[in-house]
């Protein structure tokens, strides 16, 4: 449940090219995980930017998980724009705490993110994420790196109770300066929810059909397809 | 009877007065209800504002505002400051904007069928289904998905959130992070709506000290600011203003009095006396009130204790009429003839008030005379046994005063033609200075700062409230007509917000439809097979599962079975609120109201509704007509009192002469002050006339006194001695309070202030005994 609010709020720190900074990388020859801060610095975005994405959407309701995919948009640094392009078409923009959804003929509508408390949270950690600001960040997450500088994970664990109540954690997998999935593990049930993004969500368009086990492969597998 | 033993009589009366006084104080209900002040209403807004409202629907509500920080600590705190005030008794509502759709309760929640009003535009058909469902595919895919998830099994058209969305207020502000914001982004907006009505103003301020309260401990720490406007918020604000003003002047007053009472009578022991009547007056007026009447009017209290205001002078005529060899009793017994000539004259005027037929004329009456005779007795009997025998100063025996007298003889003495002249040209004055002589607004008397004003017009606008002074009513004859009628204006309503006459509309329909209309659309509800068929054919080919919405199966047959929904079924949710405050009913007939918001075009509004069978009422023009019934009333007992008072004269002094010296310095005074006031361009009010009454009051005794006083010289310079401290006493207090800066103040004290130079100079120049004349008659 949390996970589409989490893939909106995320992707906007996704890069807009598969940005691999190979140099870097090769001449620092990193064995061991980079550190949040590398992550967070490298990653961060400033506004304008864009990237595709891909994401499952299950519910108990759904006989199929939904496949969504469109684009994330990061138009200015206060506003972020999420637009489905299939299977239907839907303009999503979230500014000041509030979403405004809009589809073709139908009046738009505004949700409030804040009726949802872990989303709270949520909406802190991405100001400090697209300005990839960690002292921001560790105030709402712990965070903990894993991984190499080619093929990274980054695992954000709320602190704030309501959030951890809905939320069990949240990893971020990476390559160098693209940040490529986006995994949210909900604490109850229901089973983990995944967006992938820039070059991960454009590899998964090209194999479509992409079904629950090749996105999550894709997700996990984006750190060792780097190597 | 020793020294020692007087002054602890004194002070043993002074503190059963003390302790009497906190015994009433404690008992004594004071009220504002203006229902209890104010003549029967004759008009139908009168009859709807003093039997039903009170008040209009938007006088409860106060406008918070809160500002100084960022938007999302400014909405974290409207969240706690609106979950603090929902769950204080003092308040019945408390908006802003971030209730969701968990706001509706559980056991309506089936109700949603014949509430919203999809059902009046779509059948439930496969074809609507099938459009439903596709949006809730969208909806899982979207952001919105966690709000939507839980409701969608028994609810795929969302009818909940519909509602939850037709329920905001008409015209809700926008919403930054789930809470109302302003327009600038800087401010979040709360409605709370007070259960203490808008004139009760320690109800109002135990809300707004608890809405204080509230704001502190959601703000603790932070540099936020609350503010709050509303009719309440003013009340509160201005009696503040009123007390602390009338406080300060209060205590120069008391110091300057107890100064110029040593003075005058150079013994300390002279203002402690002095006060006794007075103070005595006041408990057996607010006691002889509550004995005859349930509950005590604020205005009477406030119009009373400054009618009572002329029995100050009783024990200052007693003091200055002292001297050695006469024992005070004898002193006060040689007084009483004049003195109980004033009361009894004065009384007598005042039971005009008692046969006006209005309950806050009765009060003030009885008030009055209660005060008045108390005083008058408690000079004659219970006082002089109090005094020194042999006083500090004999007034006949100063040098100044015999001086001043001497020079006062030789003024000349204005003869009849001249002194009609005089009163011609005042009464033309009176009659012709431009501009209205009645004030018309009421919010004059006390006016709200304009900084205050201006914000609350802008909050108004941002919040979209009602406005406060016009209402749209209907009637019929029990609620369920009310609430049909209320339905049938809605179009029209919802045109006029279309041509800008309005900017927007609250009424009972909007939250709850007529028994009838509910019927109409449980009879569009498919039956469960209809139903389970067009949810069969709308969910072929679709992502949802077979049995996805058995539950919406479910609730549509228990909508189609369940009895429409009636207003006292409300009960306990937040709607019995909002249905409450525009849907009245009373034994026999009930009333739709519609508060506006707005309202740019009043004539516009009232000619449709008046065209649709309902009325716009103003009821700032209402109130306004009770007080100019008021005053009418005022106005013709006190010329029932005047004719009465002449009389009573006539008769006590058994001379027309005599009477007409005691009379024409009166008269002419408050000619002279009416002339003014008016020359000044001052619009009177009541205030004003309860002013007049007091000075004319004032000046009756200074009359009788100086006509009493005959040519006796020693007796001349002891009464003008009195008078001169009387009306130097009475000056003080009143010359204080001209300067306030509330008009009700100004109005009083510039009014009696000006009456007391007035009545003691014609009371000079008219009453006193002329050298020349032996038909001076006096003792």
């Amino acid at each position: 449940m949390l996970a589409p609010a989490l893939a909106t709020a995320m992707p906007a720190i996704a890069s807009t090219q598969a940005r691999v900074d190979a140099a870097a990388s090769a001449a620092q020859a990193a064995a061991m995980a980079p550190d949040p801060a590398w992550i967070l610095a490298h990653v961060a975005r400033p506004a304008p930017s864009s990237t595709p994405f891909v994401e499952l959407r299950d519910s108990k309701l759904l006989k199929a998980p939904l496949r969504i995919s469109g684009e994330y948009r990061h138009p200015d640094a206060s506003t972020l724009v999420r637009e489905v392009r299939a299977p239907y078409a839907e303009t999503t923009t979230i500014r000041a705490g509030e979403a405004t959804i809009e589809r073709l003929g139908k009046p738009a509508r505004r949700v409030s993110l804040s009726r949802f408390p872990e989303l709270a949270g949520l909406q802190q950690g991405f100001g400090a994420l697209l300005a990839g600001d960690v002292a921001a960040l560790q105030r709402h997450y712990r965070l903990a790196s894993e991984g190499r500088r080619e093929a990274w994970r980054l695992v954000l664990t709320p602190i704030d109770a309501a959030v951890a109540r809905r939320v069990r954690g949240i990893v971020l997998h990476g390559r160098g300066a693209e940040l490529r999935c986006i995994e949210t593990e909900p604490a109850g049930e229901g089973g983990t929810q995944r967006t992938l993004l820039a070059g991960a969500a454009r590899d998964a368009t090209a194999s479509a059909p992409a079904d629950a086990a090749a996105i999550a492969a894709a997700c996990g597998g984006a750190g060792s397809g780097g190597a | 009877m020793s020294a020692g033993r007087r002054i602890a009589l004194a002070l043993a009366w002074l503190a059963l007065l003390a302790l009497a006084g906190a015994w009433v104080g404690e008992r004594l209900q004071v009220g504002g209800d203006l229902r209890k002040f104010m003549p029967a209403p004759r008009t139908p807004a009168q009859k709807l504002l003093i039997e039903e409202l009170g008040e209009g629907p938007g006088s409860r509500l106060l406008l918070v505002a809160l500002s100084g920080t960022d938007p999302a600590t400014l909405a974290r705190q409207s969240q706690a400051l609106r979950a603090r005030l929902a769950a204080s008794p003092l308040f019945a509502l408390a908006e802003n904007g971030g209730e969701g759709p968990e706001a509706i309760p559980e056991r309506l929640r089936p109700y949603r069928y014949l509430l919203s009003d999809t059902l009046d535009r779509e059948p439930f058909d496969a074809a609507f289904l099938r459009d439903a469902l596709q949006s809730r595919v969208e909806d899982l895919g979207s952001p919105a998905a966690a709000l939507v998830e839980p409701l969608v099994a028994s609810d795929p058209t969302l009818e909940t959130l519909k509602l939850a969305e037709a329920w905001q207020p008409p015209m809700a502000p926008q919403r930054m992070y789930g809470v109302w914001f302003d327009r600038a982004g800087r401010q979040a907006l709360l409605l709370a709506q007070t259960r203490a009505p808008g004139f009760d103003p320690d109800g109002q301020r135990a809300a707004l000290d608890a809405l204080q309260a509230a704001f502190a401990a959601v703000s603790a720490g932070t540099p936020a600011r609350m503010e709050a406007t509303g009719p309440g918020a003013f009340s509160v604000e201005v009696a503040a203003r009123t007390a602390r003003e009338a406080g300060w002047i209060g205590t120069v007053d008391t110091l300057s009095l107890v100064l110029l009472l040593w003075f005058a009578y150079r013994s300390w022991k002279a203002p402690l006396l002095g006060v006794l009547p007075l103070a005595s007056a006041g408990l057996a007026g607010l006691a002889a009130v509550a004995a005859l009447f349930d509950g005590v009017h604020g205005i009477t209290v406030a119009f009373g204790f400054t009618l009572i205001g002329v029995v100050q002078d009783y024990p200052i005529h007693l003091f200055s009429h002292q001297r050695a060899g006469l024992a005070p009793r004898d002193s006060a017994r040689a007084l009483w003839p004049t003195l109980a000539t004033g009361v009894a004259s004065t009384c007598i005027a005042y039971v005009t008030f008692l046969v006006s037929g209005v309950e806050g004329l009765e009060q003030l009456a009885v008030f009055t005379i209660a005060g008045l005779a108390s005083a008058a007795l408690a000079t004659r009997l219970l006082l002089p046994p109090l005094l020194d025998p042999v006083p500090a100063v004999d007034a006949a025996e100063s040098r100044r005063l015999a001086r001043l007298w001497t020079r006062i003889e030789r003024l000349p003495r204005p003869r009849p033609v001249p002194l009609a002249l005089f009163a011609a040209a005042m009464l033309a004055i009176v009659a012709f200075a431009p501009g209205p002589t009645w004030q018309g607004d009421l919010s004059k008397l006390a006016p709200v700062p304009p900084e205050a004003m201006r914000r609350d017009a802008q909050l108004r606008a941002e919040l979209g409230a009602p406005d406060v002074r016009y209402v749209v009513a209907l009637q019929a004859r029990d609620v369920e007509g009310a609430l049909r009628r209320a339905e049938g204006l809605r179009p029209v309503l919802d045109a006029l917000v279309q041509r800008g006459a309005i900017a927007g509309y609250d009424s009972a329909a909007r939250y709850l439809p007529s028994a009838a209309r509910q019927r109409a659309r449980q009879a569009a509800l498919p039956d469960d097979a209809t139903l389970r068929e067009a949810l069969a054919r709308a969910l072929r080919d679709s992502p949802f599962r077979a049995d996805a919405f058995d539950a919406f199966v479910a609730d549509v047959a228990a909508a189609r079975a369940a009895p429409p929904l009636r207003p006292c079924d409300l009960a306990g949710t937040p709607l019995a609120t909002a249905v409450g405050g525009l849907l009245l009913e009373r034994d026999g007939h009930a009333t739709a109201l519609v508060s506006l918001a707005g309202l740019a075009q009043p004539d516009e509004v009232a000619r449709t509704v008046r065209a649709n069978g309902a009325r716009l009422l103003d009821l700032k023009q209402a109130s306004e007509s009770l007080v100019v019934a008021y005053r009418d009333r005022v106005l013709l007992a006190l010329a029932v009192a005047a004719v009465l008072l002449v009389a009573t004269v006539w008769i006590a002094l058994r001379s027309r002469r005599r009477a007409l010296r005691v009379l024409a310095p009166m008269a002419l005074a408050m000619l002279l002050v009416l002339a003014l006031l008016r020359g000044c361009g001052v619009e009177l009010n009541l205030f004003h006339l309860v002013a007049l009454i007091l000075g004319a009051g004032l000046g009756l005794d200074y009359a009788l006194f100086f006509e009493h006083a005959g040519d006796d010289r020693a007796e001349q310079l002891r009464t003008l001695h009195a008078v001169i401290v009387c009306s130097l006493t009475t000056l003080l207090v009143f010359a204080l309070l001209a300067l306030s800066s509330i008009p009700v103040l100004r109005a009083i004290g510039s009014t009696v202030a000006l009456g007391v130079v007035a009545n003691f100079a014609f009371a000079l120049l008219l009453a006193r005994a002329a050298p020349a004349r032996p038909a001076g008659r006096g003792t």
